[in-house]
């Protein structure tokens, strides 16, 4: 709702009956609703926060997007695939901005077929060079579910089964064609502990409910656009772990950025191992066999050992201990000053949101902010540091 | 429910609408059961009438749980006894009998191996093929009544391994003393079985019919017989077979042709004393004097009556030779037996009684073969009992039809004590009735007799199905008002290319005429719908699919009707009941019509709504829909759906319109967002504002 996307002709777009969302107030105003609306679409969020379980925080994760001929319908401006591949890349971000030691790989499918974009990899700027280049694909055919969840399942049951493995299915198509029983599929998929969730794009597809049933998946269909983004955002918070999958002891390098002088003896392996050609004088080097990386997380492909580094970690580590979310109460209730506890702004709206350990206000901008970015309460913070 | 029990208090009739999926069979249940077990004096019985033997088990297993809970609740197991009963195709344990597929067949392997005087045989020469099944029955399971419990048709099996007695006749036994009994409707509207199985049951019951929109149809079926060139044919080969056994026997055995013709001079009393097992060939409606009347001397010997029979069946081929349409009534028609071949109106009437002693004597047990001169004779009963009301059609097309028109509405022709139609209370909207009556070229869309060959409907029937194709997941079902409209249509799809656009997003599939080949695009339709293919089912309004099968959840996700179901106005039969209607009802014939092709299309659509947790779209493509007295016609709780908005829409806003719907049917609906609106909590239930909101409706009504 907040951004505007750019609009094709009018003509060309759907029959649309705008005027049936509105609805005036007594005086006849339409100004009421439009600030509900905006209010009711900035408060929506995940509040249900898991409390203390085991979350699957080594997770792998494969995107399936559909480049079937429906992608082109244009309900979604300017077409369905240009909006979701848009939307992709900002949950790339997110993805790797809130898992850091997860991977991700990106399957397409249309013609019958299914095609790998991108690997099983850590470093979210080649997905997202991978995705603006998927922008000009031709779209055609008809998807097929089995080829791609095929195709992922051949790369995901490698994985170690301490992590989490997922499929993350967009799917604008209502047909997928299948060379085989996905019944069949879904029964293997279910013993290798995959987890399919599935963004539907046109509307509930049985298959995909079974699917996702059977997988302990989620399945959403979108409303239009801005639910699309919050669907696909539902999906950046590690799942809870199955119960059932192996605890292990992992180990993990630290190595620390090293820029090596050309007079070094040990720069002679100054070619990175991981991103091919480029020659770079500094990098990590593996605490273990001194391959060199430009780049973390990665896992060491001479010893196997995963490198990351300490904030990486630190970073996932807020999702065993969520925030709570915070009370909300209208404004007229407040004694104090009506000011935000963060950003100093005059508390307008009509609600406000407080913090149940500290009790500072914060209005709905910063709550959001909050919770979504900074994941602790900045004045439980300032407290602690100077009691 | 509160309708319910004031009917039962009032000992009246009534008529409830309620739409499926809503628990119309448990409230029944749940209310009858309750009023047995207060005032077991007043309803001793319950009768429930279902159509197909799925709707049967479905409703023992309804009351299974219920008595289950009853026990639960009550602490003590009650004794009711109830059951379901079924022809012996479905309830048969013989081995080889079992195996056979055809209901008649069943029926007359049954009859050779059961029937009196082969088991009299028997005693002389126990060689002769027996059922163990019935005669352990026979012997000792008439003394011991069914335990008290709920039986299913599975379960009656069972019973009836366990014990080597045959579940069919025990079922038929138990009949007398259950509390509760569900079986089809044929066995208490058909009065040639009605007779044999019903007869018993007591007068303080109270019957229920499920999906009783088509009851007419079946009292006119069951009353109705076929007669063509192809049985009289057949016919003619039984009769000379009759008369060489007849001439065989006398060689052998001529006592005991002389027995039977002293047994029938003595009247046709035995015939009520006639072992339960022999009466498959039960006289259809000979009333009680007539068997206390003699059967009259010409037919008595059995060559006179194989004699009488010949005469009868040239007669009839003399009229069906005819080929234009006659239509008399029965008196035309007697007299002119009369005039044509001297055969009088009384032995006529002791046809059918007559045939049935003569295979007796005869001793042919396998009745199955005789099939066509036992429809002649009883034909011939027929018309010469009914005086009044019996239109006797002959076609040019070589069809003798009979509808006793004064079935019907004997039937139908009460004054139901209450009438109501109930709506569902929904917490979303999960039915989304749509009327579209124009393309996107502006056309109007209609099936009009007028408009049926444009080219320019057919193509905007086309892209409405195509473009629904492209949105609506799984499956669609489409109803077209006949077979032959259909095939017009996919034709003319198929040459403009229509069909192979809609391939591209669904597959295909057909109703056909023949069964075996319905079934199977059935079953294929259903499998492209759970593998996520997609599929459309082309069938036909009054077809099997319309009529039975429903499409739940995602195996309908949208049901679209091409036209107005009108039944062929010109059909004799059809002709006949309007009249008939006219002049006893003062029923308009359009009134009717438009009743009934409603009726029909309501019934269409109804199928992909089985409950609160599925929806549908509803599409009516004919902008006769729109007009206010169609409209009034749908039941009620389509027509509070279709709301201003959605009358007479062009393709494209329909199209508009159910992207919307079903993006928002696909939302996440749990079972507690269904709790203060469709669904009470206990305690939201005793609270004090939903009892007041409760007696306050209780009032009102």
């Amino acid at each position: 709702m907040d951004e505007e996307p750019e609009r094709t002709k009018r003509w060309e777009g759907g029959y649309e009956r705008t005027w049936e969302v509105l609805k005036e107030d007594e005086s006849g105003s339409l100004k009421a609703t439009v600030e509900e609306i905006l209010f009711q679409s900035k408060r929506k969020r995940v509040t249900e926060s898991h409390g203390q379980v085991r979350l699957g925080m080594m997770r792998h994760l494969h995107l399936v997007v559909d480049c079937s001929r429906s992608m082109e319908d244009q309900d979604l401006k300017p077409n369905r695939l240009t909006a979701s591949l848009k939307l992709i890349e900002t949950f790339v971000e997110e993805y790797f901005d809130q898992n850091p030691i997860s991977q991700l790989g990106i399957i397409t499918t249309k013609n019958k077929r299914a095609e790998k974009l991108t690997d099983l990899a850590g470093n979210p700027k080649k997905h997202i060079v991978a995705l603006k280049k998927a922008v000009d694909t031709v779209c055609l055919g008809e998807p097929s579910l089995y080829n791609s969840l095929h195709l992922a399942i051949q790369t995901l049951k490698h994985m170690p089964g301490h992590t989490s493995r997922e499929i993350l299915v967009i799917l604008s198509s209502l047909t997928t064609c299948d060379p085989a029983n996905i019944c069949e599929l879904i029964k293997t998929l279910k013993s290798l502990k995959v987890r399919v969730s599935v963004i539907g794009l046109s509307a509930e597809v049985r298959v995909c409910t079974v699917l996702t049933r059977e997988t302990g998946g989620s399945y959403h269909v979108i409303l239009d656009e801005s639910h699309f983004k919050e669907l696909l955002m539902l999906h950046v918070k590690p799942p809870p772990a199955s119960s059932s999958s192996e605890c292990s002891l992992i180990r993990m390098g630290f190595p620390q950025h090293i820029i090596a002088s050309l007079t070094d003896q040990e720069a002679n392996a100054a070619i990175s191992t991981s991103s091919g050609a480029d020659l770079s004088l500094g990098g990590y080097f593996c605490p273990q066999c001194h391959a060199k990386y430009t780049e973390l997380p990665v896992e060491c492909k001479v010893c196997g050992l995963t490198l990351v580094s300490a904030p990486h970690l630190a970073r996932s580590f807020h999702h065993l201990f969520p925030l709570q979310a915070f009370t909300e109460s209208p404004t007229e209730q407040l004694q104090k000053d009506r000011f935000c506890q963060a950003c100093q702004g005059e508390l307008k709206d009509k609600s406000i949101f407080s913090c149940p350990s500290c009790c500072s206000v914060f209005c709905v901008e910063c709550d959001l902010f909050i919770h979504d970015s900074l994941h602790c309460c900045p004045c439980c913070i300032h407290n602690q540091s100077n009691p | 429910m509160l309708e319910l029990k004031r009917t039962l208090d009032a000992k009246g009739h009534g008529v409830l609408e309620m739409p499926s999926g809503t628990g119309k069979t448990i409230s029944l249940l749940s209310l009858i059961v309750a009023y047995q077990k207060v005032f077991p004096l007043e309803v001793s019985k319950l009768i429930y009438c279902s159509r197909t033997v799925p709707e049967i088990e479905k409703v023992v297993e309804e009351l299974r749980k219920l008595m289950e809970y009853y026990s639960k609740q009550t602490g003590e197991s009650n004794n009711f006894l109830a059951l379901a009963l079924s022809s012996r195709k479905n309830l048969c344990i013989h081995p080889e009998v079992s195996s056979l597929r055809v209901g008649k067949e069943v029926d007359g392997k049954c009859h050779t191996l059961t029937a009196s005087y082969i088991r009299a045989q028997r005693h002389s020469d126990p060689d002769l093929p027996v059922c163990r099944f019935y005669e352990d029955f026979d012997a000792v399971g008439r003394q011991m009544p069914l335990p008290a419990g709920v039986y299913n048709l599975d379960d009656l099996k069972d019973f009836g391994k366990r014990n080597g007695w045959c579940p069919y006749y025990l079922a038929r036994y138990s009949l007398m003393h259950a509390n509760i009994v569900v079986y089809s409707y044929h066995y208490l509207l058909d009065p040639k079985i009605a007779d044999l199985v019903s007869k018993e049951l007591t007068k303080k019951s109270v019957v229920v019919f499920d999906e009783a929109h088509n009851i007419d149809n079946v009292c006119i079926d069951s009353m109705s017989v076929n007669i063509s060139r192809r049985t009289l044919d057949r016919c003619q080969t039984n009769v000379e077979t009759l008369q060489n056994t007849i001439q065989k026997i006398k060689e052998t055995d001529a006592t005991k042709l002389k027995m039977e013709y002293r047994r029938l001079v003595e009247g046709l009393k035995e015939a009520n004393v006639a072992r339960e097992t022999d009466v498959y060939l039960s006289n259809p409606v000979l009333p009680d004097e007539i068997l206390q009347e003699a059967v009259p001397g010409t037919i008595r010997t059995a060559e006179h009556f194989v004699g009488f029979l010949k005469r009868f069946l040239e007669y009839l081929k003399s009229r069906l030779r005819v080929h234009h349409v006659v239509q008399e009534s029965t008196p035309q028609f007697l007299k002119d037996i009369f005039d044509k071949v001297c055969i009088d109106r009384k032995p006529l009437r002791f046809c059918a009684e007559r045939l049935r002693s003569l295979l007796r004597t005869l001793e042919i047990a396998d009745i199955a073969d005789f099939s066509a001169v036992t429809l002649i004779s009883n034909f011939a009963t027929l018309v010469s009992t009914y005086s009044q009301g019996i239109k006797t059609l002959l076609f040019s097309v070589s069809h003798f039809t009979l509808s006793p028109l004064d079935i019907y509405p004997r039937i139908l022709d009460f004054r139901p004590v209450t009438m109501a139609s109930f709506t569902m209370t929904l917490a979303r909207t999960c039915l989304c009735p749509l009327i579209v009556g124009r393309g996107n070229d502006q056309v109007a869309l209609s099936s009009k007799f007028e408009t049926r060959e444009d080219f320019a409907v057919i193509r905007n029937y086309g892209s409405l199905l195509q473009e629904m194709s492209a949105i609506v997941p799984d499956g669609i079902v489409a109803f077209f008002t006949s077979y032959m409209y259909m095939e017009n249509i996919v034709a003319a799809w198929y040459e403009q290319g229509i069909l192979e656009n809609i391939q591209r997003n669904k597959l295909i599939f057909i109703e056909t005429p023949d069964a075996a080949e319905t079934s199977m695009a059935l079953e294929k339709y259903q499998e492209a719908c759970e593998n996520g293919r997609g599929a459309i089912l082309l069938s036909v309004a009054r077809g099997k699919v319309s009529e039975g099968i429903d499409f739940v959840h995602h195996f309908g996700r949208a049901v679209i009707m091409f036209g107005v179901p009108y039944v062929y106005t010109q059909s004799r039969i059809l002709k006949a009941r309007l009249e008939y209607l006219r002049d006893q009802f003062q029923i308009r014939e359009n009134d009717f019509l438009t009743f009934d092709a409603m009726r029909h299309a309501a019934q269409c659509v109804g199928r992909v709504i089985r409950g609160k947790t599925d929806y549908g779209l509803m599409i009516f493509a004919d902008k006769r829909y729109a007009r206010a007295d169609k409209r009034g016609k749908l039941p009620r709780w389509i027509q509070e759906h279709i709301s201003d908005g959605s009358l007479n829409l062009t393709v494209d806003e329909a199209v508009q319109l159910s992207k919307h719907f079903l993006r928002q049917m696909a939302q996440p609906f749990r079972q507690e967002d269904q709790l203060g609106l469709s669904l009470l909590t206990l305690e939201q239930l005793e609270s004090e504002e939903m009892l007041k909101k409760i007696s306050q409706i209780a009032h009102q009504t």
